[in-house]
């Protein structure tokens, strides 16, 4: 299997069953735009791939149970312009949303968890932080008076 | 003189008064019209104004089927739920559609019933092999089944010989199966409204609207009797049990959606005096044969179809019997309604029992409504081994006896 133009060998009945041993294939996973149940992965694939070529490249390369595959194409919008007012086409790409087997669950992992930064004490970062802390403080009126402000009284 | 005057003046005025008292508690009649909130306006009030309205032209019909034609007047977007369907894990979701519990296992046998005791099983033995022999063996059939047909060139006549004779030679030991209508695949239709979305394109974006669903069902064999089933258990019992809740939208089962005519049918019209319902056969198809799915490595899935189909098709069922005797999601049913089903593919049988406890699915209606359906349902096991030649090898007596005491559940007073 390939992608791209690609002519495959024509099957008669009685022909060995066609094998590839090095597919040109390949498959993205991607994190799902509307939340997917728990079985459920999201691969953008090549627009040659039918749902029994992922079915066989996960099963066979990856050794991952799969139950059932649903394919879509999704078409890319053509309404951009560029600077000589052309239309520019945004590529047409193949989503594969691949049931596993087994009772198998998959997330798809939060790749940039938000860090919480403890600068070192005694750094650059670590003072001017301390010194716009100070400010703001400075800045916030008296919390005994209560939100009052301070252009009449005492 | 004077006295008896003033007496006689005391005693009209008395009179006078307490006519007066007589007429005054009667309030005066209002001079404006009730104040209500607009009927045509875009907002919440309206919205709920209009669909009281609905409510009480639905409640207040002359008759079922004019109540069934207003009920589901409105066409909208539905999702069509198919009971066989090849959805993985689809009998978890459709529990939660139907507000449903499912129970391993059968009911509980209630007291012992009325009739006589366990028939003669080697008769109806002998029916059974002879309706799987005929099939199998003695008929000889000239076409090979094409793609897809070979559930309808052995199987399906098979079950229908089967259920024939065995209601017919059960029929003297239950008058009820004798007044019975039996039907050969009729159409069994219900449309419900359960949970609430936003809908997403169209000009009516951004309202919520409820989620619609319609079955279309189409069962091999239908028995309809005059008489209500017994229930197997009280209508207020809680169930050891809990009803999947599933977060995501039917969509990712897959289930699509699709516009059409909202049809509520038990297979017979509303007049027709057999209007409750029996037993239900139902033929898996070719497409979730036991074999397809084993090449499939969806082996676990095998059950899943028979309970998936069990529960969609007797839910609809008793819930469009309950609708044809006047209950609706807003007047929700005051007693259970009970149906069996039996579900094979010509090998492997399951029995399944439903109680339908509660029709109110929809948001509003299911607010304070501990009520849950209930379903029964066993695994699949075959009722033979092979059919080598002129003999059937490995007949299973506990399937038989099952489908007869399926066959003769009746009302006590009967």
């Amino acid at each position: 299997m390939a992608s791209g133009k690609v002519l495959y060998p024509l099957y008669q009945l009685g022909n060995p069953q066609l094998r590839i041993f090095r597919p040109n294939f390949f498959m993205t996973l991607v994190r799902p735009g509307v939340p997917q149940p728990d079985d459920t992965v999201q691969f953008r694939i090549s627009m040659q791939m039918t749902r029994v070529d992922v079915k066989n490249y996960l099963e066979k390369i990856y050794n991952v149970p799969v139950s059932v595959v649903r394919t879509r194409i999704q078409y890319g919008a053509n309404n951009k312009r560029n600077h000589k007012n052309q239309k520019v086409k945004k590529p047409d790409y193949k989503v594969a949303y691949v049931q596993l087997g087994q009772g198998q669950t998959f997330q798809f992992p939060n790749l940039f968890p938000e860090k919480e930064e403890t600068p070192e004490p005694g750094s650059v970062e670590d003072i001017q932080k301390q010194f716009m802390e100070n400010e703001r403080q400075r800045q916030t009126a008296d919390p005994r008076r209560g939100g009052v402000t301070d252009w009449f009284g005492l | 003189m004077a006295a008896h005057k003033g007496w006689r003046l005391v005693r009209q005025s008395c009179r006078l008064l307490h006519t007066e008292l007589s007429a005054a508690p009667q309030p005066p009649s209002p001079l404006y019209p009730p104040v209500v909130a607009s009927h045509t306006a875009k907002s919440k009030s309206a919205k709920r104004r209009r669909l009281e309205y609905f409510y009480q032209q639905v409640q207040e019909a002359p008759s079922i089927a004019e109540k069934l034609r207003l009920y589901g007047r409105l066409q909208r977007l539905k999702y069509v739920v198919y009971p066989q369907t090849f959805s993985l894990n689809a009998d978890r979701w459709y529990q939660s559609f139907t507000k449903t519990v499912f129970v391993p296992g059968l009911p509980p046998a209630g007291a012992e019933p009325a009739g006589p005791g366990v028939p003669d099983l080697s008769e109806l033995r002998s029916l059974a092999c002879d309706a799987l022999l005929q099939e199998h063996f003695y008929q000889r059939k000239r076409e090979r089944p094409f793609l897809y047909r070979e559930q309808q060139h052995v199987p399906a006549p098979f079950l229908t010989q089967l259920v024939i004779s065995l209601t017919a030679a059960l029929g003297s030991r239950n008058p009820l199966l004798a007044t019975s209508c039996l039907d050969l695949k009729p159409q069994v239709n219900f449309y419900w409204e359960r949970g609430e979305t936003v809908v997403c394109r169209g000009y009516r974006t951004g309202r919520i609207d409820p989620v619609r669903f319609q079955i279309d069902d189409n069962p091999q064999i239908q028995i309809r009797v005059p008489r209500q089933l017994p229930e197997f258990v009280p209508l207020e019992y809680s169930v050891p049990g809990e009803v999947p809740v599933i977060n995501h939208k039917p969509d990712k089962l897959p289930l699509f959606k699709r516009q059409y005519d909202n049809k509520i049918f038990i297979g017979s019209k509303v007049a027709d005096p057999c209007s409750y319902g029996h037993t239900q056969f139902h033929l898996i198809p070719d497409k979730l044969k036991r074999e397809r799915l084993l090449k499939a490595n969806l082996a676990d899935q095998i059950e899943v179809t028979y309970r998936a189909n069990g529960i969609a098709s007797l839910f609809a069922w008793t819930a469009a019997q309950a609708m044809y005797q006047g209950f609706w999601c807003e007047a929700d049913v005051t007693r259970p309604f009970v149906s069996q089903a039996v579900i094979t593919d010509g090998k492997y049988f399951a029995f399944f029992c439903y109680q339908l406890n509660t029709l109110a699915l929809t948001v509003q209606a299911d607010q304070n409504n501990p009520r849950k359906n209930i379903c029964w349902g066993t695994e699949s096991k075959p009722l033979y081994e092979a059919v080598e030649g002129n003999n059937v090898k490995g007949f299973n007596d506990e399937i038989l006896l099952q489908l007869v005491q399926f066959l003769l559940n009746r009302p006590e007073q009967l």
